[in-house]
């Protein structure tokens, strides 16, 4: 038997181990692991302690990540970044930030997920997701005070998606961080305690649009190998470099994986599951979803178009500054005549994925710390904003109707107080971050020849402003109701969120200045 | 000759087999109407009657699907990795006891959950 | 690094050829299929013989005796008497499906033998060839396919039949299959890792010194129970449990059409008996005391002898079982391929992974082996103390799930067997009274017994009160 088959099995015959850099990607190396502990947690810890030992080991795990990007920072800064894990995973600037960013964010997420004041029977989410909304055993599990701890594993499982998200280097790698990412976040959607059948609703909701934007990215991927041979971003710029004829192939691949991104960030024509999954989620899970996703969603976009796609600038530009307008004027409009507040907030997310977009348009390295700064700033509101949302209850849960919070400034001027700074920062009122990131990627686009993006931007962010300061007149100048809604007292840990989000917002809005070079510093992508 | 040409060749044998049984069966056997004979069997009850599309199945059977194909995938990776195994080296092991690892820590999970308890 | 995978894809080639199967041309191919499958029908034949033989000779019977000498045609009878059954379609049947799932059951068992290694090399007609109809590379792979396919034909049945035990008895099949295959799957990670390939052939080549039945008992005896439960019989054939689901998914079925079920149901004992002697027992290779006085009885023709002797063993095997083992319960079945079969069988995998990966190293015997007794010795000593302190935490859990939640039915009311005189079984959330009732017959002898409602209920109350304090 003289078979190419036993070959193999000759002893002397190896294959090359690959090189793992562990130390660098050691960030997403303990998120994951954290996220693997607490299903251990899970299994064997008693169900008293569980809470406890979640918080202790994903607040912990996130501040060693945390931890760990600091530590890598010198190096990149020498360097200027790195190639990690045989092609796959891109430790530079951009990806040290971001993941930065993303574990600040979580850590405020996490710390909103496990309020346990407000709600009387436990936390924001389902005694028992399995229970059909509406059926005796949920009466049962109610009714028993069960409380679930699955949502720590899974937000950390989500969380190490989006570390790798906007640190991928190859395609697939991208694929498997977004799957990673997305499919949690799916299952988190659908655990509110309260409004199950709407919660459920928008899980799966986003599960299928998730589904079908997945299956676009893939085909996309598929495409773009096809044209360049490859799936590592580096490769496909060499690949794509001279390309001066309109390969079908290449621009088809380009706009499918393009869309996949586009449905993570929100983008016009793919936002239309934002308004529905971010009224239906838990509003902690909501919080989470807007500020990180996004986050991680916009690294992974500038990666692929700033790493990958350089040379197709003249090819991608027009198409990214229909969907940054057609964003923003969708945004902004529908979100006038939203009645909800996490409603009105989704379009307001989905107008700043349009301003966001408007920054990396730019192209340059200006579009690129614009964006990143932008996306610190945004984070950090969001979260605020729906941490508020949290606080404003009545009878039947969080009371989201814009009508309930009238006069809210009279009864609660601190809790109405704080949530007028968050709008005001949304609305891009100068003295605020929002103001500075607007500026920022606003300067960034018309550097970067995209003034007509910036007038249309300018425009947009009148409109907005429109509705924020309609709700900040609502709180203020209107009479409180009789059986209007109360603000409850949250536990140090809602107040810690709330407060972090409020300093940052006013901090980046007077002094921007550190955190705009420390953006400008990291803007640059390693090829 | 191709490889998996014999395959064809005995699946076709089989089959051909299998349709002249079906035809056989339909035509030698005696053709004795009973409207008893055409109900479902249910042990001597009235047979119960089932939705459109004939009756659906237990959720709980789902479970054990995805179960298994959670473990299939698992079998999956772990072939080719058994056939080179040799030429792989300590890294390959290494890789796979996390790998497994892993796995086992989901399998642990659904263990205490309650998810392998059937009825 | 990819050039080296881009070479080692090449020698896996799906086309490529271990063997020379190739060389066969078309009428030998031919031939041989012909004959694999008049083979799987005659031994459908003889098994099903075999087995009333061996079933009547352990209960001390005669078994069948009339047709041909010993009985031997008897299965042809009934094979012929079915074709003058007649065919009855049900009335709530899928047509289509219903009359093509007897047929999708059955081709894939008869495929499965393709790649079955019966015997050498042998002269046939003046061409060399081997006694195995084709050789793929990943020929093992291959009968885990075809074994899947299978499935179909069985839920196809059950789903079509629009009644409702062959439902149930196709669910179940269809559970209890895919359950075990994980475990069988696992099993055969072992041998690839000793052979270094996932051809039958080669597995066969690779076994020339030591059986891997010898290298691997534990992988043996997983695949053992897992063919068995593969193939839905004794004492795993709760498909087909006559006392709880009558016939199974083949209830609706009759004529020729259950006659092809039954041999896709023995042609599947035959491929896994063989898929076990290929893969564990040396394949065709004559066992090692006739090895050792005769050279040529690894030659020619010779090796259709050794691998049809290990096969029946394997079919007296499963007819030894059916004649001694009861039934399982489903719970019990389950919980042994997912609680035992596959943690055991990866723990297994990973275990000789390690002895072999040290081996490859150059570790030295005594160091492995006192290397693995004492991560054994440490699982062990750690799985103690883990359970020293889980007693409590386990207990706690278990009172919780135990007490009734507040406001379902029937919590209140305590248990009474004989409510409205009549024996009952306890309601939701109520809990069965301790199994020796002695104490409280002893305490009321005749009331018990009789059951005049309320006399009873008091009683067992008590015991029933006992029970929960003892668990919280």
């Amino acid at each position: 038997m003289s078979s190419g088959l036993q070959l193999a099995a000759d002893a002397a015959d190896k294959v090359p181990a690959p090189s793992i850099e562990y130390g660098k990607l050691s960030p997403m190396l303990i998120v994951f692991g954290i996220a693997v502990a607490g299903v251990l947690v899970e299994a064997f810890v008693p169900r008293k302690a569980r809470y406890v030992t979640h918080l202790v080991v994903a607040l912990g795990g996130m501040a060693a990540a945390f931890g760990a990007v600091l530590a890598l920072i010198p190096g990149v800064k020498d360097s200027g970044g790195e190639i990690a894990a045989v092609g796959a995973v891109a430790v530079d600037g951009p990806t040290l930030f971001l993941q930065g960013t993303l574990l600040l964010l979580g850590i405020v997420s996490v710390l909103l997920m496990a309020e346990r004041k407000l709600e009387p029977g436990g936390d924001a989410f389902a005694p028992q997701a399995a229970a059909a909304p509406g059926s005796a055993q949920e009466k049962e599990a109610a009714a028993a005070g069960l409380r679930q701890t699955e949502v720590y594993p899974l937000a950390m499982f989500a969380l190490g998606g989006m570390l790798l998200f906007p640190a991928a280097n190859d395609l697939l790698t991208l694929f498997v961080a977004l799957e990673v990412m997305s499919l949690p976040l799916y299952l988190l959607c659908g655990l509110a305690r309260r409004r199950r059948l709407l919660s459920q609703e928008a899980a799966l909701k986003y599960f299928l649009l998730g589904a079908f934007s997945s299956a676009f990215f893939l085909f996309g991927v598929a495409l773009l190998y096809g044209y360049s041979g490859s799936v590592r971003l580096d490769r496909i710029a060499v690949a794509t470099g001279g390309a001066m004829d309109n390969d079908a192939l290449l621009l088809i691949g380009l706009a499918m994986v393009a869309v996949g991104l586009l449905f993570k960030v929100g983008a016009v024509p793919f936002h239309s599951w934002t308004p529905d999954v971010y009224q239906g989620a838990p509003t902690p899970i909501t919080g989470f979803m807007a500020s990180a996703t996004k986050v991680a969603a916009f690294g992974a976009l500038l990666r692929f178009f700033y790493v990958a796609l350089p040379g197709m600038k003249w090819d991608w530009r027009p198409m990214m500054t229909g969907v940054a307008i057609v964003t923003m004027v969708v945004g902004a409009v529908i979100a006038i005549t939203q009645t909800d507040v996490k409603r009105m907030l989704a379009y307001s997310s989905i107008a700043h994925a349009g301003f966001i977009l408007t920054g990396m348009i730019a192209a340059n390295e200006a579009g690129a710390s614009s964006t990143l700064f932008y996306l610190v700033a945004y984070g950090f509101v969001t979260l605020g904003a729906f941490a508020v949302v949290t606080l404003v209850r009545d009878a039947g849960g969080e009371a989201t109707h814009l009508s309930r919070w009238a006069g809210l400034g009279r009864r609660s001027p601190l809790v109405a107080g704080v949530f007028a700074v968050f709008l005001l920062a949304f609305a891009g009122i100068p003295l605020t971050s929002g103001f500075s990131g607007k500026f920022a990627v606003f300067q960034a686009a018309a550097d970067g020849g995209a003034g007509s993006l910036v007038i249309v931007g300018v425009l947009c962010s009148a409109i907005a402003a429109f509705f924020y300061v309609r709700v900040i007149v609502l709180m203020f100048f209107s009479e409180p109701r009789a059986d209007g809604p109360t603000v409850v007292v949250p536990s140090v840990m809602t107040t810690a969120a709330i407060a972090l989000g409020v300093t940052v917002t006013v901090v980046l809005g007077i002094v921007p200045q550190p955190v705009l070079d420390l953006a400008d510093k990291a803007a640059l992508f390693v090829h | 000759m191709n490889l998996y040409a014999p395959i064809l060749a005995l699946g076709g044998i089989a089959a051909a087999f299998g349709v002249v049984s079906l035809v056989a069966g339909a035509l030698t056997g005696p053709k004795r109407y009973n409207r008893a004979k055409l109900e479902a069997y249910e042990c001597g009850i009235e047979p119960t009657p089932q939705p459109a599309g004939g009756g659906r199945f237990p959720v709980k059977y789902y479970l054990t699907a995805m179960l298994f194909i959670i473990f299939d995938i698992e079998i999956v990776f772990l072939y080719p990795w058994a056939v080179y195994f040799d030429s792989l080296g300590i890294f390959g092991l290494v890789e796979m006891a996390l790998f497994i690892a892993t796995v086992f820590v989901a399998y642990a999970y659904l263990w205490r959950r309650g998810g392998l308890e059937w009825d | 690094m990819s050039q080296r995978l881009a070479e080692l894809a090449a020698t896996t080639d799906l086309a490529a050829d271990p063997v020379g199967f190739a060389s066969d041309p078309w009428w030998l191919i031919l031939f041989k299929a012909v004959l694999v499958f008049a083979f799987c029908v005659v031994m459908t034949l003889f098994a099903i013989w075999w087995e009333r033989k061996v079933v009547a000779w352990m209960q001390m019977r005669i078994g069948p005796k009339h047709v041909g000498p010993q009985g031997l045609l008897q299965s042809l009878a009934d094979g012929v008497k079915l074709a003058f059954k007649e065919d009855i379609i049900v009335k709530a049947a899928d047509k289509p499906v219903y009359i093509l799932a007897p047929v999708v059951s059955m081709v894939p068992a008869f495929m499965a033998f393709a790649v079955i290694p019966m015997g050498g090399q042998v002269s046939m007609f003046g061409h060399q060839t081997h006694l195995q109809l084709t050789d793929l590379p990943v020929g093992v792979l291959y009968i885990l396919a075809t074994a899947s396919v299978g499935i179909y034909g069985i839920v196809l049945a059950g789903w079509s039949s629009g009644s409702t035990y062959p439902l149930l008895g196709s669910l179940r099949s269809t559970a209890q299959m895919i359950s075990y295959e994980v475990a069988m799957g696992l099993s055969f990670a072992g041998v690839f890792l000793y052979s270094g390939s996932m051809s039958t052939s080669t597995i066969v080549g690779q076994q020339g010194d030591t059986w891997f039945a010898v290298l691997l008992p534990v992988s043996f005896i997983i695949y053992i129970v897992a063919m068995v439960g593969e193939t839905n019989r004794a004492p795993f054939d709760l498909p087909e449990a006559e006392g709880e689901l009558v016939g199974g998914f083949h209830t609706e079925y009759s004529s020729l059409k259950f006659a092809l079920f039954f041999l896709a149901e023995y042609v599947n004992m035959v491929v896994v008996s063989s898929l076990a002697t290929t893969l564990f027992l040396g394949g065709y290779r004559a066992p090692w005391p006739i090895t050792a006085v005769w050279d040529g009885a690894n030659s020619g023709w010779w090796t259709l002898l050794w691998y049809f002797l290990k096969v029946q063993l394997f079919l007296f095997l499963f007819i030894w079982l059916r004649g001694t083992l009861p039934r399982l319960r489903y719970d019990q079945f389950m919980r042994l391929g997912w609680k035992v079969l596959i943690p055991t069988s990866l723990v297994w995998l990973m275990l000789i992974a390690t002895v072999r990966a040290m081996k490859n190293e150059g570790y030295d015997y005594r160091g492995i082996v006192l290397g693995i007794a004492g991560a054994i010795i440490a699982i062990l000593v750690l799985s103690v103390v883990w359970d020293m302190f889980r007693g409590t935490d386990d207990e706690e859990e278990k009172a919780k799930a135990a007490q009734p939640p507040p406001g379902a039915p029937g919590a209140a009311e305590p248990f009474d067997p004989m409510a409205g005189g009549f024996p009952v079984p306890p309601l939701p959330g109520q809990e069965l009274p301790p199994v020796p009732r002695r104490a409280v017959r002893r305490a009321e002898p005749v009331g018990a017994m009789v059951g005049n409602g309320n006399g009873t209920g008091s009683a067992d109350d008590e015991s029933a009160t006992d029970a929960t304090d003892k668990e919280v």
